[in-house]
């Protein structure tokens, strides 16, 4: 079942390496993107508000897959060329980043008014009751499902094999469809499977550390 | 309204300066946002972006009655029955999870976390390369090759998504007054009769909008039946792009703007169902439970 074990192991290895860089670094990217849009979200000035509310309305309802046509497949009719690591990495960055993005305005909503209230009737200034009173206390509450965003995100990476990048699904594929049929279908699959699983497993035991660290003393 | 709620008690009242400070601010903002779309139109237009004949070809009358229209008709196939199997199918696992039989208990969680972890396109894919390898193939059913294709791509959504409605409704049970459950008991029904007829059509109604929102989501994923070659929406807008290959970019656009049009018409059903769930529900405590329940589930299960 296991023929070339070796080689298989090999091949899937470097595509499990590549899924979990691409899924860093992309989250890095959306994290940024979502704090930008947060305080665009935030802001007095209501077309930074416009702007915010369009991009998200924008990347949660058009498909993943789509995004990354229209850059890798598309731009490049309008003059716009990159690599399709570069497309790959923004991508998934910028759709995650709409997400992440509300994640993190449903978490300082979710504090309730009474927290602001009491830190502005103690007389703290805006500065100083959002810094030290709001947003430690939606910090907390935003980790698990940014946690989840970002295991959502590992999924979601194996899109980009539509765009070439060899990711695990993309190096299992070419296993299979190997010419000289060196590889065994189920062995492939049963390896694969684990691969993601394995990658789901660290990261959320990961996740649930960090829950944990930043976890009130009650 | 969240926000303003949160503006008028985070910031005090904005006096004069202050008022001044935030019309220049929105203007200056407004210019560097205008500024930068103009850019973009600018550097667009010169490269012939905006040429009507790149967007009038794709949209050819002939070409949206045998492409665009059949891969509208496509996409709305798999969507409707790839979220009836995965409806289906989430009620009896979600319900298989909280079974007091513990290997149905047990098949029911590893199902759930099994399948959360596999990304929907390695499910679609695998599915259909296996075909074959049981010993039959659908082909010996005298499917065709496009029947075949929808096949494994509703069994990989439906398959996908029941874990997530799975872990929904079970969210759903869990928030559900345990009074309700305890009532039935106390009339004398069984076990099996409470779930059915107290517990699970109070869950369905509770946890519309979590179920709809990731509705949405499965909608959006049948695009990934590009991989499997079944003639959806995206699959249908590259085949047109490359007959016009100087309409590409603008094929891939109409069909993202088809997408978004569906999909935001289906998110605007789901903010009209939890509307009408606020008003109907009595308890305001299982509301607001619920409410982080479907926040989590709308930000926890993109793909």
């Amino acid at each position: 079942m296991f023929d070339n074990f070796d080689l298989m192991i090999e091949a899937l290895g470097a595509g499990m390496w590549t899924t979990v860089w691409v899924t860093l670094t992309s989250y890095a990217i959306a994290l940024v993107i979502g704090m930008v849009l947060v305080v665009m979200h935030v802001s007095p000035a209501f077309p930074a508000r416009w702007a915010a509310n369009a991009y998200t309305q924008l990347f949660r309802n058009v498909p993943l897959l789509a995004v990354l046509f229209i850059m890798y497949f598309g731009l490049p009719k309008v003059g716009i060329v990159a690599d399709n690591w570069v497309w790959a990495l923004l991508g998934l960055g910028m759709y995650t980043g709409a997400f992440v993005g509300e994640t993190m305005r449903s978490g300082i909503n979710s504090i309730p008014l009474g927290q602001s209230e009491a830190a502005r009737s103690l007389g703290l200034t805006f500065g100083q009751s959002l810094s030290s009173v709001i947003l430690p206390q939606s910090v907390r509450a935003v980790i698990p499902p940014l946690g989840s965003l970002l295991i959502a995100l590992v999924k979601n990476s194996a899109l980009v094999l539509a765009i070439g990048v060899p990711e695990l699904t993309a190096r299992s594929r070419r296993l299979i469809e190997d010419t000289q049929s060196r590889f065994d279908l189920w062995g492939v699959i049963i390896c694969v499977t684990v691969g993601y699983l394995l990658i789901a497993f660290v990261l959320s035991y990961l996740v649930r550390i960090a829950e944990k660290r930043t976890a009130f003393v009650r | 309204m969240n926000s303003k709620n949160e503006t008028t008690v985070l910031f005090d009242a904005l006096g004069p300066k202050g008022r001044r400070n935030a019309n220049i601010a929105a203007i200056a903002s407004a210019v560097v946002i205008l500024g930068v779309l103009g850019w973009v139109a600018y550097v667009l237009y010169g490269e012939g972006f905006f040429e009507s004949s790149r967007w009038v070809n794709p949209l050819d009358a002939l070409v949206v009655e045998t492409t665009w229209i059949p891969a509208i008709v496509n996409t709305l196939v798999a969507f409707a029955l790839g979220s009836l199997v995965a409806l289906v199918l989430g009620v009896f696992i979600g319900f298989g999870r909280i079974s007091r039989f513990l290997p149905t208990r047990a098949a029911s969680t590893v199902y759930v976390q099994f399948f959360r972890s596999l990304p929907l396109v390695l499910l679609i894919w695998v599915s259909f390369t296996i075909d074959g390898h049981f010993g039959f193939t659908t082909d010996t059913l005298g499917w065709s090759g496009e029947a075949r294709r929808l096949t494994f791509l509703v069994l990989g959504l439906g398959i996908y998504n029941a874990a997530i409605l799975a872990e929904i409704l079970r969210a759903g049970v869990n928030a559900l007054p345990p009074g309700q459950a305890m009532a039935g008991q106390a009339i004398g029904l069984r076990h099996g009769q409470v779930q059915r007829l107290i517990v699970l059509p109070q869950v369905l109604r509770n946890m519309l909008p979590a179920v709809l929102a990731q509705l949405v989501i499965l909608l959006k994923d049948t695009s990934l039946g590009y991989v499997i070659t079944y003639p959806e929406l995206l699959h249908s807008a590259n085949i047109i792009g490359r007959d016009y290959s100087n309409s590409f970019l603008q094929a891939l656009i109409i069909a993202a703007l088809i997408y978004f049009a569906m999909a935001y018409a289906l998110s605007k059903v789901v903010v009209f169902a939890e509307r009408r769930m606020r008003k109907k529900t009595a308890a305001p405590k299982a509301a607001a439970q619920l409410e982080s329940v479907v926040a989590g589930g709308t930000a926890g299960t993109v793909v």
